[in-house]
């Protein structure tokens, strides 16, 4: 009962810290499960896959019903994502556990890095202020201009293919929604507004995450018994920092992220090597 | 954009919207069940739950036993963004944005060409 309990709880952190810094739980939800609780890798990715879609949709829904997210140009990109995750899915079933992990130390490493260089700017005060600046050029009647929304127009649609597929791998051989790399892909290379690019990125973790979450399923990677009170907990959490974020200092919140996500990196690598 | 194809997408994403908290509260309460029903039973998470079987899950859930209900919900979150692709197609569909129905069933098919693979190679 204890154990499940500090699942429960472990989850419920995950969630504040993720919803708070914009990063969603999966960052935080693998090293959790495997230097927590001593669970395999591939469990924890599996178990890691089921919170981001609960948190994903749980925001898309939000985000959908208030018309912030473009849902043509995330599904559009989804079909990229999700054929992302059909590979990384597969191919985490047979690559060494060791390799999965260095890889999930670089990423941990590089959010630390990104995260730590990204200033005092709150992660919601930016997406208010930090709008991508609208093409004046006449659009062409293509389907560029189909995915365009109000003030802005998507444009450079190969780089998104490219990342949107990049975003799937990573996000099902890691067990993170990918959100790293789809924001900044949408808003610096395709031009969408952060707060728009937020909200899309939010909305195709879900289905991203989904495709590959199905392979982890009949591949007997995902066990109740982990994932319902972690899930739980991640989905609390997620809604209490969502209610909290304007009370609290986040260039503390930051800072003290960035040392947890170095000293997770730290004992990843240690892994690797033990 | 058409006017018609803009006022539909609009509706469309107020209903998928709806459609996801609604699915979400339903995932929740069937893992909030299970956990409490888990928790009850004094079973420890980590020594490993049972996998999952579609033929037993019904009486699983009828006898209130925890895993019936875990894997109900875990279903039910894993379905979730899935059913706002097959809603968001139908809604295009409506529309006449066939393109996007199109989209919509690559999605899908990506879908089910992993769950295809995936059953074929633990078969």
């Amino acid at each position: 009962m204890i154990i499940g309990l500090l699942m429960l709880g472990g989850g419920a952190a995950a969630g504040v810290f993720g919803s708070l810094l914009g990063l969603g739980g999966g960052v935080l939800i693998v090293p959790l499960l495997t230097l927590g609780f001593g669970l395999p890798l591939r469990d924890a990715v599996g178990v890691s896959l089921v919170c981001v879609i609960m948190t994903s949709s749980a925001a898309a829904g939000v985000y959908l019903e208030r018309h912030v997210a473009n849902l043509r140009l995330g599904m559009t990109l989804e079909l990229f994502t999700a054929l992302g995750a059909l590979v990384g899915g597969s191919v985490a079933f047979v690559l060494d556990e060791r390799l999965i992990s260095l890889l999930f130390a670089g990423m941990l490493l590089y959010v630390a890095v990104t995260m730590a260089r990204a200033g005092s700017v709150p992660p919601s005060a930016a997406s208010e202020l930090d709008v991508a600046p609208v093409d004046e050029e006449p659009a062409p009647p293509n389907m560029l201009d189909r995915l365009s929304g109000d003030g802005y127009r998507v444009r450079n649609p190969g780089r998104g293919v490219f990342g949107a597929t990049g975003a799937g791998v990573i996000s099902a051989l890691l067990g993170v929604g990918g959100g790293i790399v789809k924001v900044p892909l949408m808003h610096l290379a395709m031009g969408v507004p952060l707060r728009v690019a937020t909200a899309t990125s939010n909305m195709m973790i879900g289905i991203t995450a989904a495709a590959s979450a199905v392979i982890y399923l009949i591949h007997g990677g995902i066990d109740p018994y982990v994932a319902g009170p972690t899930a739980i907990g991640v989905f609390l959490g997620a809604s209490v920092g969502s209610r909290v974020s304007h009370r609290v200092d986040l260039r503390f919140l930051r800072l003290l992220f960035v040392i947890v996500l170095g000293y997770t990196a730290l004992q990843m690598l240690l892994r690797v090597v033990g | 954009m058409t006017t018609r194809r803009a006022i539909a997408s609009f509706a469309a994403e107020r209903q998928i919207g709806r459609l996801l908290i609604l699915f979400t509260y339903v995932s929740v309460t069937l893992l909030v069940v299970g956990v409490l029903l888990l928790l009850a039973a004094g079973i420890s998470p980590i020594d490993g739950g049972p996998p999952l079987d579609l033929s037993t899950l019904f009486s699983e859930v009828v006898a209130f036993g925890p895993a019936g209900f875990l894997w109900l919900g875990l279903l039910a979150v894993i379905v979730t963004p899935i059913s706002r692709v097959v809603l968001a197609a139908i809604a295009f569909g409506r529309a006449g944005d066939w393109s996007m129905v199109w989209i919509a069933f690559a999605i899908l098919a990506i879908i089910a060409t992993g769950v295809a693979t995936a059953a074929a190679g633990t078969v």
